[in-house]
């Protein structure tokens, strides 16, 4: 597929943020958190399909997140995620420390142009 | 920290998860997001072909995915470990020489090792099977200037003993006795009995499985007051009675008349040996007390903190007063046979004769072991120099070194846990046959067993000894040089690499040595046993037991014509030519004599007592077994009249007399100690037989009549009282009766007699060369894997130098070097190890080749032509190894060196 070598890859490490925020929206399974991260990046943001189940377990051995087996809407077995309170306050610095990365980017950025 | 114990809580949750449906759950995660993937590319429009391919390229590589969720989970430690294995597995299979070898050295060395380990361990160490065992002693009564080489005791030192000793809480005694015979329905089977003191059980601690244990009063003396009670061990009772319960207070027949069972004894009590099947009380005869003829056993438990010596002490200080007790035994007797009394460890006791071949055997196995481990540890080396290479490129690409020492580990531990395949069945095996030993050469032996304990030892060991070899092996290849050797290729090598190999190499060919040294002096002893002049012919002979039964028989006289009888029927079969009938025939027996004689020259009592092993023997005897009468004759009838007959070897008639030109003069003597002194004619001179073990030499012999029909005399009337109720027959013929012939024969003349043991006589020869021959087995073969190892070591280390120098080789034929030479600078390398390890062999076999001194019989341990011997084929056969290498090293064409690797 062309569209794919030209999306953005995930940065390293910015791949958790992705899914924690998103998860953050309502509980979902693996399949449907790569395409909510896609569409919410207007198709910009291209997750490696797969690599967001190392990160899963990851997160869900942080305590982040727990998991699910429900019925999906077209009555299939499937592995939901859902955010916990540890999780939401994780989310919450997570967030801060992207920020201040962010905000620190763009003022060397500045600075140089 | 909440958060990072929470993730640690996590992970050890995880690790307990049950993997399997951990993948499963995943597997199941990953298709159900294919399956989406799919049906989102076929609604965008694909071929359902192209979508599933799709589907699958987007996601990624399931099995890059599934290990590295598996990282996160924290399994990661243990699914490396997994991984490492598969890897160290692969690794393996590629080098399958290097693997065969080395699973092969180890599971033989680790199996033999294991095996007989734990049968010296079983024997040598472990606590006897008996409560307190430490506190059980035994009681030797040793004398001297008496007939009697071993420490039993006289029935009246025991009852002395046992009445007034104070550091003992209880003393048993029994004795044992082979020659009874069942004849309670079915056919009559012979059996082992012993004469137990009530007390030896509660001494013990043994409890019967079935009804109850003898009682202080109960005797073996038939006194009118019931029939005699006897135990039957848990063997008979399940082999003869098929375990029926309804067997206590039930009469059987025995040889000797009707006995009652009152109790069966549990298997685990298999004392004083498992193959006793009847036990007898014992009752101790003091009412003709003596002192020169011992025949009990003698076992006490020493109070709390009693120590042997104390109790030792104490009985040696009650002698004297045996007399006081006893006066018919003066104090002038006791001080002229040095009465004294020895208390030891049973546990000691009962293994000390043989515990130098049990300790030799496991010097031996730890021998093997060594050598296998150490041949293991050079063809790691081996490897880890042909990986040298590629470990350094690892490290240089950033491998840690932890990661390349696990690499080595882990294959070591593989390769060990492999060679458990191996070891596992051979330990099994070794503990199975017990290389063909039985209690009966070896005591305790019947307590050694394969157990899961065993398993778990040889698995342990393999995967441990794997590991350290493992460890050797890359400490040797000094890690810190092969980044030299990165760039410098194979053209220097480790110089520590060469000296741990090449001492190695020298260790395996001392070691090679010694064994060799070792199995050609055991080899020689053992030529020298079975050349040695036995005295008489066991080829074409066979020999069984019988024994009588008391009822019908009760004299000498109904006990001679059966025997008589038997023999004339036995002459009749075809090919049979002679028959002839004695107590006991010479190496058959443990070498105790049946009679001990004490015999003195003519009349004159001034003249010194002689000791001699006495025998009864037929007229057909001597020449049945080869013996040759040097002078005089065979016993005929009427020999038992007047002042019987008497036929003595060679040895007896020079030590009595002086000479052997002895037929037809007086002697004076008891057929055995306690006996009464009787005059005797001396009608013959018989050659000399060997008659206990062969390396004990010649016995004097004494023999006594054993005339068909009592020589008409009333019964009873035969100088030697004891009646022939188990004698042994030879048969020599050109064709010998099978076993079922003779059987036949006997139960023809008396269905209630048993005829046992029937075997050949050179099988009693073979058995008495046995603990020689077994001993030099293991030692030969032990040399052999040696030599053979070392051969392979020296091969190995010379040709790897060999190749190392190739390109130096190369550039001496260049230059003009003649072949000759550079093949001499190789043999050189292999000729410098041989030198050393003989030399350091040859010092070490000086050292310890007289350890070997018991086995050995007319053969000194420091003898110059096994040492030369075994020196030479060393060194041929080492040097062998290395002529490969250097011709392959005079025949490198100077072009193909140079142009390098």
């Amino acid at each position: 597929m062309a569209k794919a070598a030209a999306n953005e890859q995930v940065l390293q490490g910015t791949l958790d943020l992705l899914i924690l925020k998103t998860l953050s929206l309502t509980p979902m399974h693996g399949w449907g958190l790569t395409h909510r991260i896609e569409q919410l990046s207007n198709e910009a943001l291209q997750v490696g399909q797969g690599s967001i189940y190392p990160a899963l377990v990851r997160l869900e051995q942080r305590g982040w997140i727990n998991t699910e087996w429900r019925t999906t809407e077209n009555s299939r077995r499937a592995k939901y995620y859902r955010l916990t309170t540890v999780g939401r306050r994780a989310l919450g610095d997570e967030l801060a420390s992207w920020h201040r990365f962010v905000s620190a980017v763009g003022f060397v950025i500045a600075a140089e142009s | 920290m909440l958060q990072r114990a929470r993730a640690a809580l996590a992970r050890i949750r995880e690790l307990f998860r049950r993997r399997s449906r951990f993948a499963a759950e995943q597997h199941e995660e990953f298709s159900f997001h294919v399956q989406m993937e799919t049906a989102e590319n076929i609604r965008r429009g694909m071929r359902e072909s192209d979508a599933h391919r799709a589907a699958l390229l987007r996601f990624g590589g399931t099995q890059r995915y599934r290990e590295e969720t598996n990282d996160a989970r924290g399994v990661v430690a243990l699914d490396n470990l997994a991984r490492d294995a598969r890897f160290a597995v692969r690794r393996l299979r590629r080098a399958p020489g290097f693997s065969g070898g080395v699973i092969a050295t180890l599971g033989i060395g680790i199996g033999a090792a294991v095996g007989i380990g734990t049968i010296v361990y079983g024997v040598l160490l472990r606590d006897l099977p008996y409560p307190k065992p430490e506190q059980l002693v035994r009681i030797g009564f040793v004398t001297e200037n008496n007939a009697t080489t071993d420490d039993l005791n006289p029935p009246a030192a025991y009852f002395h003993f046992a009445k007034s000793a104070q550091s003992f809480t209880e003393l048993g005694s029994y004795s044992t006795s082979d020659d009874f015979s069942v004849t309670d329905g079915g056919d009559p089977e012979h059996v082992t009995v012993a004469m137990v003191a009530p007390s030896l059980f509660n001494l013990l601690g043994v409890h019967p499985i079935l009804g109850q244990l003898f009682e202080t009063g109960d005797s073996s003396w038939t006194n009118g007051s019931g029939r005699i009670p006897i135990l039957i061990s848990e063997n008979f009772w399940r082999r003869r009675f098929g375990a029926d319960s309804s067997i206590i207070g039930r009469v059987i027949g025995i040889s000797r008349g009707e006995r009652r069972v009152i109790g069966v004894l549990p298997r685990s009590y298999a004392f004083p040996s498992p193959s006793i099947d009847l036990f007898y009380p014992l009752t101790v005869p003091v009412n003709r007390p003596q002192i020169s003829l011992g025949y009990l056993t003698v076992i006490g438990r020493l109070r709390d903190g009693v120590s042997p010596a104390r109790a030792q002490a104490e009985l040696n200080a009650l002698i004297p007063s045996l007399s006081d007790r006893f006066p018919a035994i003066t104090r002038d007797m006791l001080q002229r046979i040095r009465a004294h009394v020895s208390v030891e460890p049973l546990k000691a006791a009962t293994v000390a004769a043989v515990h130098p071949q049990v300790v030799l055997l496991g010097v031996l196995v730890a021998v093997v072991l060594l050598i296998a481990t150490t041949n293991v540890v050079n063809l790691f080396l081996l490897r880890a120099e042909r990986a040298g290479q590629e470990i350094a490129i690892a490290l240089s690409l950033g491998a840690t070194r932890v990661a390349i020492a696990q690499r080595f580990v882990i294959e070591g531990v593989v390769l060990g846990f492999c060679s458990a395949f191996i070891a596992l069945p051979a330990a099994a095996y070794a503990l199975s046959t017990k290389f063909g030993f039985s209690e009966r050469e070896i005591p305790r032996l019947h307590e050694v067993s394969f157990t899961w304990e065993t398993a778990v030892l040889v698995v342990a060991c393999a995967m441990l000894i794997g590991a350290v070899v493992g460890m050797i092996a890359l400490t040797r290849t000094e890690m810190a040089g092969l980044f030299d050797r990165l760039r410098a290729s194979r053209s220097t090598s480790g110089r520590t690499l060469r000296h741990a190999q090449n001492g190695l190499v020298s260790f395996q060919i001392a070691v090679a040595l010694m064994l060799l040294v070792a199995a050609g002096l055991l080899g020689r002893s053992f030529w020298n046993l079975r050349s040695a002049k036995i005295g008489f012919t066991p080829e074409n002979a066979l020999s069984f037991q019988v024994s009588l039964p008391w009822s019908g028989y009760t004299t000498y006289g109904d006990q001679a014509i059966f025997h008589a009888k038997l023999a004339d029927r036995l002459a009749a079969l075809p090919g049979v030519t002679s028959v002839g009938v004695a107590l006991r025939l010479p190496l058959a027996s443990s070498g105790a004599p049946v009679l001990e004689a004490q015999l003195r020259s003519g009349d004159g009592s001034d003249a010194p007592v002689v000791a001699a092993s006495g025998n009864m023997a037929s007229a057909d005897y001597f020449r049945t077994m080869g013996i040759p009468l040097r002078a005089g004759r065979s016993f005929v009838s009427g020999d038992l009249h007047g002042a019987p007959a008497v036929v003595l070897s060679e040895r007896l008639a020079t030590n009595l007399l002086g000479t052997t030109d002895v037929v037809g003069r007086r002697i004076t003597g008891r057929v055995y100690a306690g006996a009464p002194l009787m005059s005797f004619t001396i009608v013959g001179v018989a050659g000399d037989v060997q008659w206990g073990r062969i390396e004990d030499g010649y016995t004097p012999m004494v023999y006594f009549p054993l005339l068909r029909d009592g020589d008409g005399l009333p019964a009873d009337s035969n100088p030697v009282r004891r009646r022939p109720t188990e004698v042994l027959f030879a048969v020599r013929g050109a064709q010998l009766p099978s076993a079922a012939t003779i059987q036949g024969v006997v139960k023809e003349l008396d269905h209630l007699v048993p005829a046992a043991n029937v075997r050949t006589l050179t099988s009693i020869v073979d058995d008495a060369t046995a603990r020689v021959r077994l001993t030099m087995l293991l030692i030969s073969i032990a040399g052999i894997a040696a030599l053979l190892l070392a051969v392979v070591g020296v091969y190995s280390v010379v040709a790897y130098a060999a190749s190392g120098r190739v390109r130096e080789f190369g550039i001496r034929l260049a230059l003009g070097a003649a072949p000759a030479r550079v093949g001499g600078m190789v043999l050189g390398d292999g000729f410098r190890l041989v030198a050393i390890g003989t030399v350091a062999g040859l010092m070490a076999s000086l050292a310890t080749t007289r350890f070997l001194r018991a086995l050995l019989y007319e053969v000194k341990p420091t003898s110059i032509a096994e040492f030369g011997l075994a020196t030479i084929l060393l060194v041929v056969v080492t040097l062998c190894a290395t002529l490969i290498p250097a011709r392959r090293a005079a025949r490198i064409h100077p072009s193909v060196a140079l142009r390098g690797e």
